[in-house]
This record gives C-alpha cells, structure tokens and sequence, in this order.
C-alpha cells in the first residue's frame, strides 16, 4: 500500500518510512505543512499518518482538506499531545485513528493495517500466514483449515505478531497492545510468557510449526526464517 | 461570624457595662439638683417668712410651714437642712421630705420655724431612671442593628457582589473576574490587591500548563526516536551478549521514562481540570469491561472473584471513571498473594473492593503519594493511586484505605 508520513521531525519520520518499507510499502514522507498539502492533492495514498503540531500548520487541516476535496484515504493521528480535544476532534473531522507519542512502531504498523483492510477490503481480507489464517473481523483463525479456538487476549497477540512478522516486538509493545498505555501492569511479562505457552501449545496441537522465536530478553519475533 | 455580628457584639458588651454607670450618675445628678432646688425654694420662703415678720410684725401664711416652736433664748441656731421621713395619712404611707430649721424673733421672743418640701422618692428615682436608661438602651440598639444593616446592604454590597464573583473564580476559565469598582477606598485597595494577585497567578498558572505541555511534548518525540534507534539495536546480530543487555537495560529505563511522562501528564492535565466532560457513566459496565480485560490474569494467579454490582450511573469523564477503576482492580490482582480472592460490591453509594495481601510498608497517609510504592519489590512507577486521588478530588469522591485481617480495602464514596 501506498502511505505518506506527515511528522516535522527527521529521525521518527526516517524511523517510520524504514519500518513501514520493510513492511513492502511505498512510503512518501512529507516534513511540513506546504509539502504535506501539494503531496495529498497530487497523489493518490491509501493511508495518511499525520502529525497534529507541523512548524508551519496544523495537521489537523490537512485532514479537513482531503474530506472537503472528497479523496478517499485512511487517516491516523499521531501526536504527543495526548489532547482529549485534539483526539476527539481528529476523530470527529475523519480520522479514523488516533496513536499518541511515543508509540510502538509495530503498533502504528499494525493501526495501518488494520485500517487498511477496513478501507480497501471493507474487513473481508484474511491474513494468511503459511498454515495459519486469520480473519480480523470476525476473530477467527484457522490452523490447516481447522478453526482454532483461542481466548481474547491469544488472539489478540498472534493477530500483532502476524501483522508484524519478522520483526522483533519487545514484551513492553506487546503489553502496551494488549492492555494500553494508561495502564501499568505488573507481571504482565509474565502473563505475555503464559499467553505465548498457551498459544504455541494450541497451534501445535493443530499441527502448526512454531514461528514464536524468544529474542534475548527483550521480545519476540514471529518468523518463518531461520 | 460575620463582621457586622462581631461588631454589633462589641458595642452591645459596651452598653451593657456603660448602662449601670449611666444609671449612678443620673442618680446623682438628678439627686443633688433636685436638692438644689429644694433648698433654694426652702431659703426663699425663709428669707420672705423673716421679712414679713420684721416689716408686719407677724407671721405670714406659707404652705411650706411645717412647726413652730418658741426656744429658749440662750439656744443659738444655725439655719440648717434636713430629710426625713414624714407619715401622710392620706396615702397611708411615710414620704420623704426636706427639713429647714431657722430662727425668727418677734419682739424679744424667739421662735424656731421647721420649713418642709416634698421630695421625690428615691425608688421610684431609681426605677424611672432604671426605665429610661433601658428605653435609650434598646433604642440605640435597634437603632445601630437597623443602620448597621442597611449599611451592610448598601456601603457593603460591591463587596459582596465581587466575594460572590470571587467564589466562581476558576482559573480554567478563560474569561477573567471584573471586580467591581467602589468608592469606598479600603475596598477599591483590596480590589486592586485581588486582582493583580489574579493576574500574577493566572500568568503563573499558563507559564506551568505551558511548561507542562511543552515538556510532555518535547519529550515523547526524542522518546520515541531513542526507542525505534534500541529496537534497530537489538534486532542487530553484531551485538555481543554483553553490548544487548546493555541496550536491553537502557530500553526498559526509556519506556519507564516514558511511562513517567505519560502519566504525570496526566495527573497534572486533571489537576488543571482539562477534563471537562460530564457524561453519565455506567460503571457496572465499566468494571464488568475491565473484570473481562483482566480475566486471563485473574486466572493466571488463581484468584478468587466474588463481584456483586448494582447498575449504577456517576457523572463524570468516561476515560477518568476507566482509569480510576482500572487502577483499584489491577492493585487488588497485583497485591494479592497466589489463590487468594478478590471482592467487589457497587451501590449507589460506594464502590468497595477488598483482596487479600500482605501488609503494606508504606504508611497508609503516603499510599496516595506520587512514586509511592506498597512494596518495594514489584517494579511499578507507584503513580497509579495518586492519579486516582488526583480523580477523586475533581469529582468530590472520597477513596479510603485500610488494612485490617490480612484483608486490603479500598472504599470509594461517590458523594462525600
């Protein structure tokens, strides 16, 4: 899919369009207001990210732009204000979601997309993932063709660790996945180390491999490479 | 109390001491004038008595003529004056009277005349003073109560109307307070003195709101960058095991740091009560939406959950309500020990919540202290009861602590 990253800072913005191109998409940045406005009204984008507080606007009219021009793209808010009101407004003029800073790279890779199976397939997509298939909307996943029942918290993780795959997600983006940022949760490492057990015990009773690697200390990695 | 009821007080205690003395020294007063008087009547009538009977020869008529007596010549007697009492057998009673005794000659005879004059009553003296003394009293009590208060209404009304503008002030508000002006000087000064007090803190508050907002924004990016920089670190395969620990220490401590930042701002966007709205929250749903969040923990820990809750509506920020009562079950699951249980109640009054645990190290008056940890061993921030304070306090809900039987219980009252 095609995204333009609207962020005025250099390094997260590298940051973003590194980890989004490794994901196989095209990735436009955009590091003001002017460019970020030409680059909407030029190019056709499936997803904008976009960043509230630009040095020379507001990203909060970029979106106002694109409904007023009636281009059809997904929009997610990223911001380090932590504003009720700007949420609640993003959210009112269009946005579809809304991370605030600083966020897991995963977790904006998976918010993108999930929006964007929402936008393009209206949910119908299913991920497949060699043996394993997911279908987001409906919370189901297969195993060989084979439903495999999972609490909602299993679910939860292996639909993260899918649309995340090959990378490394440390404990502390997968606690914040599954249980947000507000809350501060003791053990919760722990109940991630139960959820994984439980979850690689399932899949192998349906006969699926173990794409679950332990990285170190600090995470995981769902992989099909060595 | 209020001024005018302490001032009003004073004088009253002021009149009750004066009123005895007002009273002794009419007494006197009117005493010695009456006497005067008297005595100055008495001598004039002495003076014509002695007249008549030196230019007549004889005595004339007086109605002040009380006895005469004949005396012996060798006798000599001053004119005096006496008082005394003289029965009257009209009124059947003794009156008081005012003697005076004098000597006349007629011819070589010599004769001592009493003169007498009524005198008022020295009770009734006393009583009618008594009477009038007390009419001024009330008089000038009422008096000083009726222009006291029409002065509380009228020279202190723009006090009032400003004390009143003053109680609403709050400084979310973004339309300043107008005092009203007076032309009475103390209050013009202590207005003026208000308001550039107001303004000094108003100025004061956006410069800390701003710094907040500034900090708490300007951190997150760098935050955010360090953080994607470690990820890129670790998933590096050159690193040696020594060079990922390293990196793996320095990762947690960042999202700690971050973790901070999030959630101080958080506290001090309450404090600055930046959240306005006032939905009418169910909170059975909100605790049944976070007992099912919690579910899987709940069951990891073997904890026993005993939950009775009436449909119940508070108003007050949904995301407030989440997190206050995110925060109270998530302290009941982690300060609970392996099977333990977990009990919950909501009325409308109160939502309570007791679980087994250990005591706390931390004294019960600094639990609600921020970075104030129960217990040193689990590895929390120790903001979570301080944010809840920080809630209870915008919403006027009262969060109690207490530990009695192995037991912790948490009580919350939604009207307090």
């Amino acid at each position: 899919m095609k995204i333009l990253v609207i962020e005025d800072n250099v390094e997260l913005l590298h940051d973003i369009k590194g980890f989004l191109e490794r994901e196989g998409n095209v990735c436009e940045i955009a590091q003001d207001y002017e460019t970020a406005y030409m680059k909407v009204g030029i190019f056709p984008y499936d997803i904008l990210v976009v960043d509230i507080t630009l040095p020379d606007g507001n990203g909060l009219d970029i979106i106002k732009e694109t409904k007023k021009e009636n281009i059809d793209v997904g929009i997610i808010i990223i911001s380090a204000k932590n504003a009720l009101e700007d949420k609640i407004e993003g959210l009112d003029i269009g946005a579809d979601d809304y991370l605030t800073k600083p966020f897991y790279l995963p977790e904006l890779n998976a918010r993108i997309n999930a929006l964007y199976r929402r936008k393009v397939y209206r949910g119908c997509k299913e991920i497949i993932f060699n043996e394993i298939k997911i279908k987001p909307e409906r919370h189901e996943v297969f195993v060989n063709g084979h439903p495999l029942s999972l609490t909602k918290k299993e679910f939860d993780i292996l639909h993260f660790f899918v649309a995340n795959k090959n990378r490394l997600l440390t404990k502390e983006a997968i606690a914040e996945h599954l249980w947000g940022d507000h809350i501060e949760m003791v053990d919760s490492f722990k109940f991630i180390y139960t959820h994984l057990a439980n979850l690689r015990k399932k899949i192998a009773g349906l006969g699926g491999k173990d794409y679950i690697k332990s990285i170190y200390r600090v995470g995981y990695k769902f992989t099909d490479r060595e | 109390m209020k001024l005018l009821t302490r001032i009003n007080r004073f004088y009253l205690i002021f009149l009750l001491l004066l009123s005895p003395i007002m009273i002794a020294v009419d007494y006197y007063l009117i005493r010695y004038f009456v006497f005067t008087e008297v005595n100055e009547i008495l001598e004039h009538e002495s003076e014509r008595i002695k007249y008549h009977l030196q230019s007549t020869g004889e005595l004339p008529y007086s109605r002040y003529i009380y006895e005469i007596t004949p005396i012996d010549k060798a006798i000599p007697l001053i004119p005096r004056f006496r008082d005394t009492m003289i029965f009257d057998a009209y009124s059947n009673k003794s009156i008081p009277y005012r003697k005076h005794e004098f000597i006349v000659e007629a011819g070589d005879q010599k004769m001592k005349v009493t003169l007498k004059h009524v005198l008022m009553e020295v009770r009734k003296l006393i009583f009618w003073l008594f009477i009038s003394t007390a009419l001024i009293f009330i008089l000038m009590t009422i008096g000083m109560f009726s222009i006291n208060h029409k002065l509380s209404r009228w020279a202190w009304q723009p006090f009032y109307r400003n004390l009143s503008k003053l109680k609403n002030y709050d400084i979310n508000q973004k339309n300043p307070v107008h005092l009203d002006t007076s032309d009475i000087s103390e209050f013009e000064a202590l207005n003026q003195v208000i308001t550039s007090l107001m303004n000094q803190v108003e100025k004061d508050f956006r410069n800390l709101k701003e710094f907040n907002e500034n900090i708490s924004h300007e951190m997150q990016t760098p935050l955010a960058i360090i953080r994607n920089k470690m990820v890129l670190l670790l998933e590096n395969q050159s690193l040696g095991e020594k060079e990922l620990r390293w990196v793996q220490a320095a990762y947690q401590e960042v999202n700690k740091l971050s973790k901070i930042g999030k959630s101080l701002t958080l506290i001090s966007r309450i404090e600055n009560q930046e959240f306005t709205r006032l939905d009418s929250v169910d909170i059975r749903a909100t605790i049944d939406n976070i007992i099912s969040n919690m579910e899987e923990i709940l069951q990891f820990k073997n904890l026993q959950l005993t939950v009775k809750l009436d449909p119940v509506k508070v108003k007050c920020d949904p995301i407030l309500a989440n997190i206050l009562f995110t925060n109270l079950i998530k302290n009941a699951i982690q300060h609970n020990q392996e099977g333990g249980y977990i009990w919950m109640r909501l009325d409308e009054e109160q939502f309570e919540i007791k679980n087994t645990g250990e005591v706390l190290k931390t004294e019960t008056a600094h639990l609600f202290n921020r970075f104030q940890r129960g217990n040193t061993t689990t590895d929390t921030l120790g903001l979570g009861l301080a944010i809840n304070q920080k809630i209870c306090e915008l919403y006027g809900f009262q969060l109690d602590y207490r530990h009695e039987e192995g037991e912790h219980k948490f009580s919350l009252l939604f009207d307090s």
